[in-house]
């Protein structure tokens, strides 16, 4: 497969990715200014920081459909490549966080957690970013793809 | 040797033919990063992006050591442990200031059972230095510091130049916002990279009064997790509006920013970990005898009636222009110290008074005050310092504009958000 090819696909897929991540920002903006909840099965978003996580994934979501012209050029992939970093920090702190709270033991427990504390704390429902960066990893093959270019 | 003007432009031929490589300049993806990040249009929400990672890393470090670990050290070993050894007992003065004060129930003396309660330097002193405060330091420095040595730091300048521009500041004003974020003392140094002495007046004052630095941040997390968010809203707006006003009144010029913006790499730990090491040791060695000279301090005030015949004397001005309790008069002192003490005697107050006599919005109203009221004294130092090197003999007109600013802001600000409270009709 030569580089344009490759540069459509990743056109494509990241397209349909930006919109399903606009997606989710737009509800959680809407919830986080509602002060609303929402909750579907392994998928929660809820949260003080709602609203920013919100107004992040809307800004990554449009990064995305933005670099849909013209895919190829350095500027435009730079934008696919911020969305992802947004993403990432979003899903990072989320991931660092609960590491951190899975640790020590509860208010009332002892110094440290206990496994069975350990593991629930892993359990979920996780937040949209979590579900959304397995996806915005693809962004690193683009990466190296450009780098050999 | 001697050489002529033909001769050393020969030289300089030379040497150029031997070390530039002239050709056409490719974009990498690393210029392009570089270019998304100073626009407005993509620049601020990626700048959202980094703060929110900023904010969520400060909590969960801060929150993982102090929650985790160090609340049930001071508390559940470290406190009864000091009221069992210590010499004296309840009621003894040494006894109040180095361990605890005890408070009233139904006329009865009782013991604290929590570090924030108890008051004393080997107690409430030591959990908020080390317990609350040196983890929250920690992690806003680490962060602060990956931020600068990857090259964001100077792009958030860039970014945050047109909105600066319009309160008479530029870019370069975001070092010592940021920094101030974690310490007044430093941040008031680093406005030696403004140009002009009214920007340097103007930036001080501001940051002094808006600016909450990381201890009382990492303090505020514990007190009023859900409303730091509005007391740094608050404060920041405060922050543009009198900055806007100072723009106005004060003389002087407010010159354009050249900046050169070195490339995004790679923070080395080596860097990160010495860099750290030299702002925490500050910390260390400047900070915590503050705090723990702040205690004593109040402790006294307390002891010889002091701090009651503030309380009654402000007692007017606190309940019916600020809207807070009387009893906020001693953090209000011990804010002088320290802001992260006087946040932590707050909490102490409130479980005190109970929520009726001390409610969440007269919480965030005092917090507030806190730190807008005064700077603390190693603030005021470091002001006085920059004044004499900027001013020469005019550091006392710099100090009484400071200071001037100071109480108009206090009385606007604060009565203002007591004002909001009625309104909105929570208070």
């Amino acid at each position: 497969m030569n580089n344009e090819s490759k540069y459509n696909i990743g056109r494509i897929y990241f397209a349909i990715f930006g919109l399903i991540v606009l997606a989710f920002g737009v509800a959680e903006r809407l919830l986080g200014i509602t002060g609303r909840s929402f909750e579907l099965g392994l998928l929660e978003m809820s949260g003080e920081f709602l609203l920013w996580q919100g107004i992040i994934l809307f800004s990554a979501g449009a990064f995305y459909l933005s670099s849909f012209k013209n895919f190829s050029d350095i500027h435009q992939q730079a934008k696919v490549v911020m969305a992802s970093v947004m993403i990432w920090i979003v899903a990072g702190m989320q991931i660092f966080g609960m590491i951190l709270e899975s640790i020590p033991g509860g208010e009332d427990g002892g110094w440290f957690n206990t496994a069975e504390g350990f593991l629930e704390t892993y359990a979920g429902p996780y937040i949209p970013e979590l579900f959304l960066l397995p996806f915005s990893l693809v962004v690193i093959y683009y990466i190296r793809l450009n780098r050999q270019k | 040797m001697k050489l002529s003007v033909d001769e050393r432009w020969d030289l300089i031929d030379k040497i150029s033919k031997e070390t530039v490589k002239f050709g056409e300049y490719k974009h990498t993806l690393k210029d392009a990063l570089a270019e998304i990040t100073v626009k407005p249009l993509t620049g601020i929400p990626i700048a959202i992006a980094v703060l929110y990672g900023f904010w969520s890393f400060f909590g969960a470090f801060a929150g993982f050591f102090t929650d985790g670990f160090l609340v049930k050290l001071f508390d559940g070993h470290w406190l009864p442990w000091l009221q069992d050894v210590f010499p004296g007992g309840l009621g003894n003065w040494f006894y109040s200031i180095m361990v605890d004060a005890g408070h009233m129930e139904s006329g009865v003396l009782v013991a604290a059972d929590n570090c924030f309660e108890s008051f004393g330097v080997l107690t409430s002193g030591l959990f908020v230095a080390i317990g609350v405060v040196l983890p929250a330091i920690i992690a806003f420095y680490l962060f602060l510091i990956i931020l600068e040595d990857s090259g964001y730091l100077p792009r958030l300048a860039v970014l945050i130049d047109t909105v600066l521009h319009k309160i008479g500041l530029h870019g370069f004003a975001v070092v010592p916002m940021i920094l101030s974020l974690g310490c007044n003392v430093p941040a008031v140094t680093a406005t030696r990279n403004l140009e002009t002495k009214k920007q340097r007046f103007m930036m001080m004052t501001l940051l002094a009064i808006f600016i909450p630095c990381g201890a009382q941040l990492g303090i505020m997390l514990d007190v009023i997790p859900e409303y730091v968010g509005f007391v740094m809203l608050y404060l920041f707006l405060g922050f543009f509006v009198f900055g806007f006003i100072l723009n106005k009144i004060i003389p002087g010029r407010s010159p354009e920013m050249i900046l050169d913006v070195p490339p995004y790499h790679m923070p080395t730990r080596r860097n990160v970990g010495r860099k750290l090491w030299a702002r925490l040791r500050g910390f260390l060695t400047v900070a915590i005898p503050f705090v723990l000279l702040g205690v004593v301090f109040v402790n006294v005030l307390y002891l010889v009636g002091v701090i009651d015949w503030l309380a009654n004397v402000f007692e007017p001005v606190l309940v019916g222009w600020f809207g807070v309790p009387k009893e906020t008069t001693a953090p209000l002192v011990a804010a002088f110290m320290r802001k992260d003490l006087a946040v932590g005697q707050l909490m102490g107050i409130q479980e005190q008074l109970g929520m009726v006599a001390f409610n969440t919005y007269q919480m965030v109203t005092s917090v507030v005050l806190v730190s807008l009221y005064f700077p603390c004294v190693a603030t005021v130092a470091m002001i006085i310092k920059e004044g004499m090197q900027d001013r020469g003999k005019g550091v006392i007109t710099f100090l009484l504009g400071s200071l001037a600013v100071l109480m108009a802001v206090v009385f606007i600000w604060g009565g203002l958000l007591h004002l909001i409270w009625i309104i909105l009709g929570v208070a």
